[in-house]
């Protein structure tokens, strides 16, 4: 999976923030919050071609959890992440 | 064909950009766009920012105009519809007369457009006209550090302060309070000022479009501060600092949303923006105190 080319991660502050422009004829854009931990995995992962054991090894490999906590963790972001349309169809 | 020299060219600088007209010599441009007088430059050799290019020729209209993006414009009801056409966007609307159309094709970052007029009064030509550069303006400033928005802005000794809100919230209101009661104050737009990023701070600047209120300054004021405005039944101010704030003025930004690279652009330059500008959140009634609340929490900051 890929995530959304257009979508650019911002920073303000110390608050993370994703645009998404709304294509409809109504003009309602979304804006997504991030923790400072997904916020560093968008940036990890924007541009590549990744899967679950990407996400899994990145946390494993840069916080202090456990292969089963970080194998939880990334699943929850990854289905929030299809949820929420941030990844490429 | 027209001849080149039936054409004229007319030249303005708005936000310190340059934006071009080419237009038949028939056509008076300069008393069609009465609000942009104190804009108007002398020609120069410097390249436009922005070419706009009025013909009275027939349009080149196919019968695919592409996909239809929205038929939503406040200032035209039904008359309006915007279409993406490959790598055109294409605005038409409808004359007064009810017998031909306007058409606008642009590319898509709008650094280049032709406006075909259609059978039109000179007070048609005249809203049109400004209606549409004006469009075009907000979109194509954004490639050049500016982003233009929907707001009210007072200039207090020579700080701007923009008044943000959504249609009716009484942004024109307050600017008015302010007016009255907060000395040294006077308006320097009250609809559709533009903000220019630049190496000495960040910039508010009046235009020739300034919703119905005729004040066409060509002026630039260090912005002091944003503050979004909702009515209540009571006076409070505090500020959104971070993420709050962006989230207060995004709705204010113009900007399409079919052209990704713009919209990205607009945020772009919001985020530098709001890095600098603080922005407040003010639930207002209609009163001098509102206005005087609001004047203390941004001046004595």
């Amino acid at each position: 999976m890929k995530l959304r080319a257009d979508l650019v991660l911002r920073t303000i502050g110390s608050d993370h923030l994703i645009v998404d422009p709304s294509q409809d004829m109504v003009d309602l854009s979304t804006v997504y919050t991030l923790n400072s931990s997904a916020a560093w995995l968008w940036e990890q992962l924007k541009d590549k071609e990744f899967d679950l054991g990407t996400v899994v090894e990145l946390l494993c490999e840069n916080y202090d959890v456990s292969g089963e906590q970080a194998q939880s963790d990334a699943e929850i972001l990854l289905q929030d992440f299809e949820k929420q349309g941030l990844l490429e169809k | 064909m027209i001849k080149s020299a039936e054409l004229s060219q007319t030249r303005y600088r708005i936000a310190d950009l340059f934006l071009e007209f080419n237009h038949p010599v028939s056509l008076p441009l300069t008393q069609l766009l009465a609000s942009f007088r104190d804009f108007q430059i002398s020609s120069t050799m410097d390249k436009a920012d922005i070419v706009i290019n009025i013909s009275l020729e027939a349009p080149p209209v196919t019968d695919d105009m592409g996909i239809l993006r929205t038929d939503e414009s406040i200032a035209w009801g039904d008359r309006f519809r915007f279409y993406e056409k490959g790598d055109q966007f294409i605005t038409t609307i409808a004359n007064e007369q009810a017998n031909g159309t306007w058409y606008q094709y642009s590319e898509r970052n709008f650094e280049q457009s032709t406006i075909y007029v259609p059978v039109s009064s000179a007070d048609e030509q005249s809203a049109v006209i400004t209606w549409i550069s004006m469009m075009i303006f907000g979109q194509a400033s954004l490639l050049h550090d500016t982003i233009m928005i929907h707001a009210s802005v007072v200039n207090h000794k020579g700080h701007g302060v923009a008044f943000l809100g959504k249609s009716g919230t009484g942004k024109s209101t307050h600017s008015r309070l302010w007016l009255t009661h907060i000395p040294a104050t006077v308006l320097l737009n009250d609809d559709n000022p533009a903000i220019r990023l630049t190496a000495a701070g960040i910039f508010i600047y009046g235009t020739p479009w300034s919703g119905k209120t005729p004040c066409y300054k060509n002026e630039k004021l260090p912005l002091k501060a944003f503050v979004r405005l909702q009515q209540a039944p009571v006076n409070q101010f505090e500020w959104q600092p971070g993420m709050k704030g962006f989230i207060a003025v995004l709705p204010s930004c113009t900007s399409i949303r079919w052209n990704k690279d713009l919209f990205s652009s607009m945020n772009t330059i919001l985020e530098k923006i709001i890095a600098e500008v603080p922005v407040g959140y003010l639930k207002c009634l209609p009163d001098v105190d509102a206005a005087q609340l609001c004047h203390r929490h941004i001046f004595s900051k």
